[in-house]
């Protein structure tokens, strides 16, 4: 086995890192709470080695790995739990609209629903989604591939497939119409205005999963004051059955069916990175032609014939596979023309 | 010899497989049958009754609806962590945050106010501005009003006391409308259980 390439190791950090993000922010606010009713130490003692009292744990030592508080919970003064407070302050919501250290980040699809459902401007939304529109603009789809949560967490169910073929169940290959999620985002854009509601957050995978994290950990902690302690699936919703569905639906017709034919967040993504300035190209005089590339996309495009298109969420998953390094992300704001020219 | 492991290799990898497919199928009906055949969850009644209590500067009913992202960072704000979320299944309203007061109530830290990205929470610094509701005390069921006692804990806890709510005689409390600002630490704080003698009304259709 190869290790992995560098490519593949910091894309998954990241998405690491954002999947922990999105866990840790509701038990930062828990824990915020009991840090400032003066209760933190008696909540970690009666919580004991619970999922609950392990998390407020994990919490306490990095808040006070990033403050330097040193104090044991009893003889802290009040400089000490004003600097722990604000740390655990510092992380607000999960990537639908996120805030850390005061930077507001919104989902343009989330402020576009707003907008619409308003039937205003919402210019509050404005400053939040300033950063993603830029980074989409300049990068493509890469939120899909390197940041959005559920993609991570399909990502990893998708290797059930696995299971399938040893099952010796053959994996479906159903193929939808990549325009579906463009009918789709405009369809629940057009709703969402004549409703006077924003209705594409209800199916839209990465919200879904902010949301039910946040509602499965407080109602844990909820329950944990009531003294129930232990892991609890009391506060999911029926949005844990539909992302379920789709992650199924993915194991058994295809890798990331959902995110390249469906996600109404990825064909605003796509629609905003249409004329993105980094893109994966192919030096067609290396390229000997062996189609690793093709297998390696997980959005189903065929990088060995140029035809990344809109949907390339740059990944990078096929640069990695390419055995002779004929893909590189390269500057450009228009696709290579499509040669399919084969190297000699 | 090496074709007689090879059958033995075989059957057990088909009855391996065949017990994996029946544990898959078994799961999927399991959790079907656990999802749909439990008892409905209980709707909390008071908060039917009165309408819905939303955080402080809430903008009105349909603009606010418009307006919410459905990001839950008001809870993750909020420092008595009073705010909750409807279910998806609540139809238009779900995933909109709300306050059951007699559970938990608001202690107006406007907190949530502040960091509302988009402005569905107004940003408010003064907890008189807010209007969340009015308490409203119900005479029958208030032991300072039927005779049965001097209670005062609504008064107590009251964080705009003698302005929004006034004791009377053997504690006997009186609500002041344009005063009162509906967080709900009264209907908390109320001693009459199950069905508080003090509720805050909002005025917000339940649907």
């Amino acid at each position: 086995m190869r290790p992995p390439h560098a490519l593949t190791l910091s894309r998954r950090t990241v998405q690491v890192l954002v999947l922990l993000l999105t866990v840790l922010t509701p038990v930062l606010a828990r824990h915020a709470n009991y840090l400032s009713a003066q209760h933190l130490d008696k909540a970690i003692e009666q919580l004991g080695s619970s999922p609950q009292g392990l998390s407020l744990r994990a919490t306490d030592a990095l808040l006070r790995a990033v403050t330097g508080v040193e104090r044991p919970a009893a003889e802290l003064r009040t400089a000490d739990r004003d600097a722990l407070l604000a740390a655990a302050r510092g992380a607000r919501g999960s990537v639908w609209s996120f805030e850390l250290f005061g930077i507001t980040i919104t989902d343009p699809l989330a402020a576009l629903e707003s907008a619409a459902a308003s039937r205003t401007g919402r210019w509050v939304l404005l400053s939040g989604v300033l950063l993603p529109l830029l980074l989409t603009a300049m990068l493509g789809r890469v939120f899909c591939a390197w940041i959005c949560p559920a993609g991570f967490l399909l990502d990893l169910t998708g290797r059930l497939r696995g299971l399938l073929r040893f099952l010796e169940l053959k994996p479906g290959r159903v193929r939808l119409w990549s325009g579906d999620k463009f009918l789709l985002l405009a369809l629940g854009v057009a709703a969402s205005l004549v409703a006077g509601l924003p209705l594409l957050g209800y199916v839209y995978p990465p919200a879904l999963v902010g949301r039910e994290v946040h509602n499965g950990l407080t109602a844990m902690f909820d329950r944990a004051e009531d003294g129930m302690l232990g892991f609890s699936a009391a506060g999911l919703t029926i949005a844990s059955w539909f992302l379920l569905a789709v992650a199924l639906a993915e194991i058994a017709f295809g890798r990331r069916l959902w995110c390249r034919a469906l996600c109404p967040g990825g064909a605003l993504y796509s629609l905003l990175g249409r004329y993105r300035l980094l893109r994966i190209r192919r030096t067609p005089a290396r390229c000997d032609d062996c189609g690793d590339c093709v297998a390696a996309c997980e959005m189903g495009l065929s990088p060995m014939t140029d035809r990344f298109g809109m949907e390339c969420d740059g990944c990078g998953a096929c640069i990695t596979s390419c055995p002779t390094d004929a893909l590189a992300y390269r500057l450009g704001a228009r696709e290579a023309r499509r040669t399919g020219e084969v190297g000699s | 010899m090496t074709g007689e492991r090879s059958d033995r290799r075989r059957l057990l990898l088909r009855g391996g497989r065949g017990a994996l497919r029946l544990a898959l199928a078994g799961a999927i009906v399991g959790a079907a049958r656990g999802r749909w055949g439990g008892p409905p969850a209980p709707r909390p009644r008071e908060a039917a009754a009165t309408g819905i209590l939303r955080p402080p500067g809430a903008l009105a009913e349909p603009e606010f609806l418009a307006a919410c992202l459905r990001c839950t960072s008001c809870a993750d704000a909020c420092e008595t962590d009073c705010i909750r979320f409807f279910a998806p299944h609540e139809g238009r309203v779900a995933g909109t945050p709300y306050i059951l007061a007699a559970e938990r109530a608001c202690n107006l830290c406007l907190r949530c106010t502040q960091v509302c990205p988009s402005g569905a929470l107004a940003p408010l610094e003064d907890i008189a501005a807010v209007r969340m509701g009015t308490a409203v005390v119900d005479e029958r069921l208030c032991v300072s009003h039927d005779g049965t006692g001097a209670c005062g804990a609504c008064h107590t806890i009251c964080p705009l006391k003698n302005r929004a709510l006034t004791q009377g005689l053997r504690n006997k409390p009186t609500v002041h409308a344009e005063e009162c600002v509906g967080c709900g630490m009264c209907e908390e704080a109320c001693i009459v259980d199950d069905r508080r003698a003090i509720r805050v009304v909002t005025g917000r259709v339940w649907t």
